[in-house]
């Protein structure tokens, strides 16, 4: 068993900023809820960083899962999303970009220009926070309610792939609810 | 009026906006420099030990952890009123050098160096760190990530961690090294010092080599002249770790030193009706409003204002570099702004050579490196200089080590009016009666505060890394007229 054949997945963000740490959560609670029951070698960790950072995390293997808090401000409290990071908008960037640094999607590309092996599958997984402006080690209720089902949207991504998530609700998606 | 908002400002930590207004005829009329606040730290802290206070500190922020974990070691030594033996001070101060090492590195090569090496008005797809590899070449990128990679090593190795460490404790430290593990730190210091040899040389090259550059760095658009503090050793050196606070005013004399304990004797705190930015200022020159001078208690502290208040870096590579510095750029004190960039890259240098220099102490793999604390807890005060200015942390406890009360004085923050002051004059310079406003023009009104490599990451801590930049234009009514974004 190599890095490569493992997938990856990182928990991101401030675990003491209030709802900004809810990626941290919900790799925690599906670190004790489901690491030792999936047929999939898995990885999991815990990162506060962003850009160049991140990108050296991922070096070695050929899938990763990120799960970041989202503050777009126009999506409901809890709202959960998941994505390829291609498709990362702008607005969802978070933690996924130190702006000291530089973008993720720059960071791969320079670490795939230098010859990095990194993953050429990476998902993420994030959930609308509502306070990132306060230091807290708890989260805001719709929050937590919404820890359960990004859990089980990182056990179905390992377990059945993205293609599983496309019969599931519209809150799997990415897209933004008509009336948000 | 016209108005112009830049929100929020690119490649920063948090979320930034700078509004610039327009008068009638087109002209700035003034500038205002806004960033969200972050709440709540005190209290979180307050009813904890206090030795938990620097592992909770180092997650304040992800771009200097490393700092917070040094100056809140320092506070809680304070706080119990210890001093930790010699090996566990230079253990601590060679993972911090292996800090400084990584950080300016990565500020130079990604966020200073696009403006240089792809132009202030590049397009902006390509001012970024894979247009820096792009034109400087492969074999940098893959340097740049060695040198980081080198940095988060050490660190883990000390600290125990990569990024956030976690060994400081009141007295000294968890654990030492080991001989194998000091030669592996003394080969990989030694390598760094030829990277940051090999940055100055590309920094001459490129940006010393081309006119057009070094007249911007002179230029009066990025000039200040301002107060300026930075942390010096006994023989009045610039150091990160340790010493004491050397105040120059803008003539280069300087006007004392303080001691941590003493920092409120020497920094009081200016309010604005228009922000909830508190303004930093020498108390004993006095707040005279957002003017240059020595009758204004306006100060900087940065790389350049490091160099500008010590009399030397003590280490001998750095040192050549510190004189050709002030020998190029006219004596002391240098006032231009964008010369930052280049001290930073002799601070890279300094750090460096300490990483070595500390690598082969013959107490650094001493097992003496703790300390314990005997006496009862009271107050602390530990300060460290950060990448990015003066960081200091100051710890209230009760007699069982409860944190009471917890002041923090970040790096950015001392830079709060000296940065504002930038932005200002470089609108006015650039912007006047009927100038068209371009991507490029604002980049380079950015550039007047991306000098001070701000970071509001733990001065103000909000979600949204990295955003596109949103400029909007008001007319003298104050409607929006234009919208302009970019991202990068």
């Amino acid at each position: 068993m190599t890095e490569r054949d493992k997938t990856l997945v990182l928990g991101l963000g401030n675990p003491i900023l209030g709802d900004d740490g809810v990626g941290w959560r919900a790799v925690e609670v599906f670190e004790s809820t489901f690491k030792d029951r999936l047929d999939q070698p898995i990885e999991i960790d815990y990162l506060s960083v962003g850009g160049l950072s991140l990108m050296e995390r991922l070096i070695g293997y050929n899938h990763a899962i990120l799960v970041d808090a989202s503050f777009t401000g126009s999506l409901p409290s809890g709202y959960v999303s998941c994505f390829p990071l291609e498709q990362l908008p702008t607005s969802f960037q978070g933690h996924l970009s130190s702006s000291h640094d530089t973008t993720l999607q720059n960071a791969i590309a320079v670490g795939r220009k230098l010859g990095a092996t990194l993953p050429g599958d990476i998902q993420i997984v994030t959930i609308e926070a509502e306070n990132i402006y306060e230091f807290s080690d708890q989260l805001s209720p719709a929050v937590s309610c919404a820890v359960p089902q990004a859990v089980e949207v990182i056990q179905k991504l390992i377990s059945e792939g993205i293609n599983s998530l496309n019969p599931y609700p519209e809150a799997y998606r990415f897209e933004r609810p008509k009336n948000p | 009026m016209e108005r112009i908002t830049i929100d929020p400002i690119t490649r920063l930590e948090g979320h930034g906006k700078i509004e610039i207004f327009l008068d009638e005829k087109g002209n700035v009329a003034n500038t205002y420099f806004q960033i969200p606040e972050l709440r709540g730290f005190e209290r979180f802290c307050v009813g904890r030990q206090v030795e938990e206070i620097p592992i909770l500190t180092n997650r304040i922020c992800g771009v200097c952890p490393e700092a917070h974990h040094m100056a809140g070691a320092k506070a809680v030594d304070a706080v119990y009123h210890v001093d930790p033996p010699r090996t566990a001070k230079l253990l601590r101060e060679l993972l911090y050098s292996a800090f400084y090492v990584t950080d300016h590195t990565t500020h130079f090569y990604a966020l200073a160096g696009p403006d240089f090496v792809m132009g202030p008005d590049a397009p902006v797809a390509e001012r970024n760190i894979l247009g820096v590899i792009h034109k400087v070449g492969l074999e940098i990128g893959g340097q740049v990530i060695q040198c980081r990679k080198y940095g988060h090593t050490v660190v883990e190795m000390i600290g125990g961690r990569k990024v956030h460490p976690c060994t400081s404790i009141p007295g000294g430290l968890t654990k030492g090294i080991t001989e194998d593990q000091r030669q592996e730190i003394e080969k990989m210091g030694r390598w760094a010092i030829e990277f940051a040899q090999f940055s100055l040389k590309l920094f001459n090259d490129i940006v010393l080599g081309n006119q057009a550059y070094v007249d911007l760095i002179l230029g009066d658009i990025y000039t200040h002249r301002t107060h300026y503090i930075g942390m010096v050793d006994e023989n009045n050196k610039t150091n990160f770790y340790d010493g004491k606070i050397s105040v120059v005013d803008p003539d280069g004399k300087r006007l004392g030193k303080y001691a941590p304990s003493e920092y409120t004797d020497w920094i009081a705190e200016h309010v604005e009706p228009w922000s909830y930015l508190k303004y930093p200022y020498l108390k004993k020159v006095g707040w005279k409003g957002f003017v240059d001078g020595k009758d204004s208690g306006v100060y900087c502290a940065t790389p350049l204002s490091r160099l500008n208040a010590s009399d030397g870096m003590a280490t001998p590579l750095a040192q050549a570099e510190y004189e050709k510095f002030f020998s190029t750029l006219g004596g002391k004190p240098v006032h231009q702004r964008l010369a930052t960039h280049w001290a930073r890259l002799i601070e890279l240098l300094y750090a460096a050579e300490h990483w070595v220099e500390l690598a082969t102490d013959p107490e650094i793999t001493s097992d003496n490196f703790r300390t314990v604390p005997t006496e009862k807890p009271t107050e602390g005060v530990g300060i460290v200089e950060a990448p990015r200015g003066t960081l200091t942390h100051h710890y209230w406890t009760d007699e069982r080590g409860i944190a009471t009360r917890v002041n923090l004085v970040v790096g950015t923050t001392n830079n709060y009016a000296p940065i504002s002051m930038s932005i200002k004059k470089a609108a006015q310079s650039l912007i006047k009666e009927g100038t068209v406003i371009t991507e490029g023009l604002l980049n380079m009104v950015e550039m007047a505060f991306r000098a001070y490599d701000p970071c509001f990451g733990c001065a103000t801590h909000s979600l949204p890394g990295q955003m596109p930049l949103q400029v909007t234009i008001y007319d003298a009514q104050r409607n929006p007229i234009e919208v302009l974004k970019q991202a990068c």
